[in-house]
């Protein structure tokens, strides 16, 4: 070519801005596209925002009074108090307790057994029986918790008092003052929003993309875009720009609906807050190319997507921790964009973690949008070449 | 030829149908996707998840160092639910919890052990990073419980021979060991179904739309109900197949009992699948092309059974109106069904509510696609 180099560069931008024009309008174009791309996202923000809630809370309670004394009725209302545990009625036995739980009415039963009281006033060991579902593990767990931290002070308490009526001296008590950082009232939704957002942009970034060109292969347009002089590298930055400007706005408006709606803090820099964004969308693209490249229709291509989607979602620390998984699938997350997404936004949001505390996740994003990338536009290339 | 007309429709539809297997046949990347994509997901997610947390990172600020404060933390290193990764001094705590190094951090006072031997209160803070809620009430609770053990330890001398006098005893049914797999199968079967019924019949049906090619097949003697039918019945085959293999592997992997009837399941997975096409067919009538058909489809069925339909997060949890909106999920009835089958063998005298749900819903919206798509067509 004998083009002078700022030539071909203005030819560059020519043809980028042409693409970019054209993929904007075909895109606003169909109303109901740009609907799902920016209402969708929203609504499900909010609504799953208010879905999500870890602290398991209000586990539905049957309590079985065999012993109907007036400490077994103050116990009984004293465990139920802090609302952990939540009265769903009481019942004359064990086996009705047992259909209980088996019909999904109760999740617990608390049985007081006959002669508590006596037993209690005559010194003698006593036990209160708890019966648990247990095929949520966690809520059993919360439950079983509430009940034995409330009769664990009851019998300290009770020892103490008998110590002191014996005249022996109370012994040493380890107290733990807990200050919780960052998230003083462990709500859970300002923990939730950047992964509900982070989940939501893979729908509209990788899956978009990945369908999207996939439908000009089945439809045979890329070949005749391709006779034009247009270049294969800003064709492809230009189909994939308008998406990469929807996923920033769609991150804009998710942030500020959370930071209205559900008090996300937003503590830390917005610089570090951006860079993790478009790092994150860069590799999001960059996955919907690859994944458009290996796939010859839209079938094919959206199955693709979701094949991805799915693990990285569900294998992200969003739904259930990362610490609680296996050494090796802790290790598969390195390479899942959206957990590392995720941890940027919350290191930002909520702790104010700057560009030193998070450079691992920055790192990894970085490794994987530039790698997915290069290996998704080589292919493209070759395929179109 | 003088056959019934009933036995001349049926056999539209299975012509139908048969021209629908062999698309899905002819394209075996989608028929192993979706059959190989749901054991993939039951595999990592069996051994992927569980909410129940152990070796929490754990810092030790350490300022009275004596011989009590290190028995402190030989108690919390000792349990296998903390693990004490620093030491560090207590204003090096908050930037490596910044950093997500480690969870939490106690902060012993100078005097700890002085306190302990006047026999009075002996105050430890825990420092705790609340940004995840569900490891920071993990945290709460645990710290709490190795603070009364190590009281207790301490009181020794003074407690011998002294029994508590009030104890709780829990016994757990359905799932004693606690393990989520069982808790965690039932759900993401339901999942997978939800996902590959909706999304290959959303589709499939948007497809036709858009390649020109359904108005053919309205050209042809088979009538507009006989289209439908036809089509979706090798979807609802493939979703039993899944279902199948998803309880099969379940328990053969994960030891998920089946503890209630097999045909109770399969009855269970028809009705919800009869649903799960509708909503299919209706998304692909209304949508008319695949890009629409596929996000209508993520944001409607999938994001759905995830968070609203009690899989992962329980549903007495949210607020009251999402509660009453949980409801219009299918998902929800046969998450809750097929936990009641296989975990607790319940019959059909307990779970008929959620089965007559899913059938509520399947001839609503089976109803409503198909007038949107006679309207369509006339």
């Amino acid at each position: 070519m004998s083009e002078r180099p700022s030539d071909s560069w203005r030819t560059a931008r020519r043809q980028l801005t042409a693409v970019f024009r054209k993929e904007v309008r075909q895109t606003i174009r169909d109303r109901r596209v740009m609907v799902l791309l920016i209402v969708a996202p929203l609504v499900q923000t909010v609504m799953f925002g208010f879905a999500v809630d870890f602290d398991v809370d209000r586990v539905p309670t049957v309590l079985v009074d065999l012993d109907r004394s007036d400490e077994s009725r103050l116990h009984a209302r004293r465990v139920l108090a802090d609302r952990t545990l939540r009265h769903a009625g009481d019942l004359p036995g064990v086996p009705e307790a047992d259909l209980a739980l088996d019909d999904g009415r109760a999740a617990a039963a608390l049985v007081f057994p006959p002669g508590l009281a006596r037993d209690l006033a005559a010194g003698r060991p006593a036990e209160v029986q708890l019966l648990l579902d247990g095929s949520d593990p966690n809520r059993a767990m919360v439950a079983s918790g509430a009940a034995s931290r409330y009769f664990g002070e009851v019998g300290e308490r009770l020892i103490r008092e008998r110590l002191e009526a014996a005249g022996r001296p109370a012994p040493a008590q380890v107290v733990l003052a807990p200050r919780v950082l960052y998230n003083p009232r462990l709500k859970t939704a300002p923990y939730v929003v950047p992964g509900i957002a982070g989940t939501l942009l893979v729908i509209v970034t990788t899956l978009v993309t990945a369908m999207g060109l996939s439908r000009e292969r089945e439809m045979g347009t890329m070949e005749q875009v391709l006779v034009t002089p247009i270049r294969p590298l800003w064709l492809l930055i230009g189909k994939l720009l308008p998406f990469l400007v929807i996923g920033i706005f769609d991150v804009l408006l998710l942030v500020a609906v959370g930071s209205w709606v559900f008090e996300v803090p937003l503590r830390g820099s917005l610089l570090v807050g951006a860079t993790g964004v478009l790092l994150y969308l860069f590799s999001t693209l960059g996955v919907g190319l690859l994944i458009s490249t290996l796939s010859q229709n839209q079938q094919q291509a959206f199955l693709g997507g979701f094949i991805f989607m799915m693990p990285a979602i569900l294998l992200s620390g969003v739904m259930t921790p990362i610490r609680g998984m296996p050494g090796w699938l802790q290790v598969i997350t390195w390479f899942n964009p959206v957990r590392h997404f995720a941890e940027v936004m919350r290191g930002v949001l909520m702790r104010g973690a700057g560009f030193g505390d998070l450079w691992f996740q920055l790192g990894f994003l970085v490794l994987l949008g530039v790698g997915v990338m290069a290996l998704a536009a080589a292919r493209f290339r070759t395929q179109l070449g | 030829m003088t056959r019934h007309p009933l036995a001349r429709s049926l056999l539209r539809i299975g012509a139908m149908a048969a021209k629908e297997t062999i698309h899905v046949r002819r394209d075996p990347r989608t028929l192993a996707l979706a059959l190989v994509m749901p054991v993939v997901m039951l595999f990592l997610f069996g051994y992927g998840v569980t909410t129940d947390l152990d070796r929490i990172p754990l810092l030790f600020a350490d300022q009275d160092q004596s011989e009590a404060s290190r028995a402190l933390a030989r108690a919390f290193d000792g349990s296998r639910e903390f693990e004490v990764v620093g030491r560090p001094a207590p204003e090096g705590v908050e930037p490596l919890l910044r950093r997500g190094y480690a969870v939490a951090a106690l902060v012993v006072p100078r005097g700890y052990q002085q306190d302990l031997l006047l026999g009075r209160e002996a105050q430890v803070q825990l420092i705790l990073d609340g940004a995840d809620p569900l490891v920071g009430n993990q945290v709460l609770a645990k710290a709490d419980a190795i603070a009364r053990v190590e009281s207790w330890r301490l009181a020794g001398a003074t407690f011998a021979g002294v029994q508590p006098p009030l104890q709780v005893k829990s016994w757990t049914r359905y799932n004693p060991e606690g393990r989520s797999a069982l808790y965690m199968v039932p759900g993401l079967s339901a999942f997978l179904l939800a996902i590959t019924a909706v999304m290959l019949t959303a589709l499939a049906i948007a497809g036709e739309w858009e390649r020109g090619s359904m108005e053919q097949l309205f050209a042809s003697p088979v009538g507009r109900l006989e289209i439908v039918l036809g089509k979706l019945l090798p979807y609802l085959v493939l979703g039993l197949l899944e279902l199948l293999l998803v309880v099969a592997f379940g328990a053969l992997v994960f030891d998920v009992p089946i503890r209630g009837s097999l045909p109770l399941i399969m009855l269970f997975g028809l009705v919800f699948l009869a649903g799960m096409l509708g909503q299919g067919l209706f998304i692909s009538v209304v949508a008319k092309n695949q890009l629409v058909a596929t996000q209508a489809g993520a944001l409607s069925a999938m994001l759905p059974a995830i968070i609203l339909s009690g899989m992962i997060f329980p549903i007495e949890n949210m607020p009251l109106p999402l509660q009453a909106f949980s409801r219009l999920i299918p998902s929800r009835y046969l998450v809750h069904g097929l936990r009641g089958i296989l975990l607790k063998g319940n019959g059909l005298s307990v779970l008929w509510p959620d089965l007559l749900a899913m059938a509520l819903f399947a001839v609503a919206i089976l109803g409503l696609a198909t007038a949107r798509f006679k309207r369509r067509v006339a």
